[in-house]
């Protein structure tokens, strides 16, 4: 398959992007926060360089194998990146909240089942096995990912929990860029595996757009600031369950309304 | 085995729809939600005499929100309570209100991320509220509402009251402008 100018344009443009959001990463302190999704996109930015290194030195079996290597444990991060988002929103303070946990638990369960029914569903033109394993291994991963980041964002609101600014940035993006693919990995199955189809030409370059639009939107949100929380005492935890003060106030009240 | 292509594009075009329906209703909520603004927050708290629900919840709870000893509990008669509660129909504006005040607490986890406690004890609370609420409706269909109505009634009250209580020591605790209208409406 020969590259076009866009195709080597979107490729270099997507690299630079990922090492810039790298950086914003690790030099604004976020990495500490969200280690799985800085490793995702440190994945990214190695295995670039990987592959076109072997590309160009290695061979046909080589490339094969850092290429199907990369893509599982791609696919093993973007779940932690899941997880990662999740235990920020429902477990800000290290604990599950009690009343989330049982939903979400039944959504991800929901979720597993309609990204397998699908992925059954689906009939790729494969050659091989391994091609029909991977197309349908990247429409599960794909419908996953875009479920629950809906469901999280369903839930979070349906009980009020409020998203920090990062999480949700990183969330946002990563949900937007997972239902694109459902629609590049559904015309992928449908107009087949042929890479010098238009139509496949045409939806590799909007997913790599799409991914770029993601990129440098987390290279912006996570270069600004979320806004400033503040710190509960010890004191005021214990004013707050008590209660003492609030229900004795009630108390002297109805007392002296009596004596009245 | 798989299906035909076209099933399958069908299967995904009604998985996206749903997608995106449950997305825009979401994203719509939470821009309509009471607590983008707390001038609507308040509003939407229906009006109720606080002395009464105080009156109620203090026959059967203790200074520290504890349950009284039995023989200093539940000194009020039925037609007391019925008249103090304003009825199944006060009841259900305490349901509606235990909704409000869920939004009030999760309305100071915008500067005390840690609040998220105090939402997810009201959450509990406004269950167990609903859950003596539906007990009411349920004795109300079958005709038995004036003999169920001092016991669950009561006890809804109770976790009301403890509701509001809970808030307001939050937005006290947390020294918030708020709390002054906040103890006008509570």
């Amino acid at each position: 398959m020969r590259l076009t100018s866009l195709d080597f344009l979107l490729w270099a443009a997507g690299f630079v992007a990922q090492l810039a959001l790298l950086f914003v990463l690790w030099y604004r302190r976020r990495a500490r926060a969200f280690p799985y999704f800085t490793a995702l996109i440190t994945l990214n930015v190695v295995r670039t360089t990987v592959l076109y290194f072997v590309l160009h030195h290695g061979t046909k079996a080589g490339y094969a194998y850092s290429y199907w290597s990369a893509a599982i444990l791609d696919v093993i991060l973007q779940l932690c990146v899941v997880y990662e988002v999740a235990s920020r929103v429902f477990r800000p303070l290290d604990v599950w909240a009690r009343d989330v946990r049982g939903k979400f638990a039944w959504l991800a369960g929901l979720s597993l089942s309609v990204a397998s029914g699908l992925s059954w569903l689906e009939s790729p033109p494969a050659r091989t096995w391994m091609q029909a394993f991977a197309t349908k291994g990247n429409l599960f991963t794909a419908v996953l990912e875009s479920e629950l980041f809906v469901f999280m964002m369903a839930l979070s609101i349906s009980v009020g929990i409020p998203w920090g600014t990062h999480v949700a940035k990183i969330a946002q993006g990563l949900g937007a860029y997972s239902l694109i693919s459902v629609l590049f990995e559904t015309g992928h199955s449908y107009f087949g595996m042929s890479r010098e189809l238009p139509v496949f030409i045409w939806l590799s370059h909007v997913r790599m757009a799409a991914y770029l639009g993601c990129v440098s939107y987390w290279i912006v949100s996570l270069w600004n600031e979320e806004r400033a929380v503040r710190t509960m005492t010890e004191q005021m935890r214990a004013s707050i369950f008590t209660l003492q003060t609030q229900v004795e106030h009630h108390l002297q009240d109805l007392r002296s309304r009596k004596k009245l | 085995m798989s299906a035909h292509p076209l099933q399958f594009v069908v299967a995904i075009g009604i998985f996206l729809s749903v997608l995106l329906s449950i997305a825009g209703y979401y994203y719509i909520r939470s821009r309509r939600s009471p607590a983008a603004g707390w001038e609507q927050l308040l509003a939407s708290l229906t009006s109720i005499d606080r002395n009464n629900i105080a009156l109620v919840a203090l026959d059967l709870v203790d200074e520290s929100g504890r349950p009284k000893g039995s023989h200093e509990a539940a000194t009020l008669e039925p037609a007391q309570l019925w008249e103090l509660v304003g009825g199944l129909e006060g009841l259900e504006v305490l349901e509606r209100n235990s909704e409000v005040l869920i939004e009030l607490a999760c309305y100071v986890q915008q500067w005390y991320p840690e609040a998220l406690v105090v939402a997810e004890r009201l959450r509990l609370d406004a269950r167990e509220l609903k859950w003596h609420v539906s007990r009411l409706k349920g004795a109300a269909q079958k005709g038995n509402l004036h003999i169920s109505f001092p016991f669950y009634a009561q006890r809804a009250v109770v976790t009301y009251y403890l509701m509001t209580r809970r808030v307001l020591s939050l937005y006290e605790a947390g020294n918030l402008s708020m709390l002054a209208d906040l103890q006008r409406e509570l």
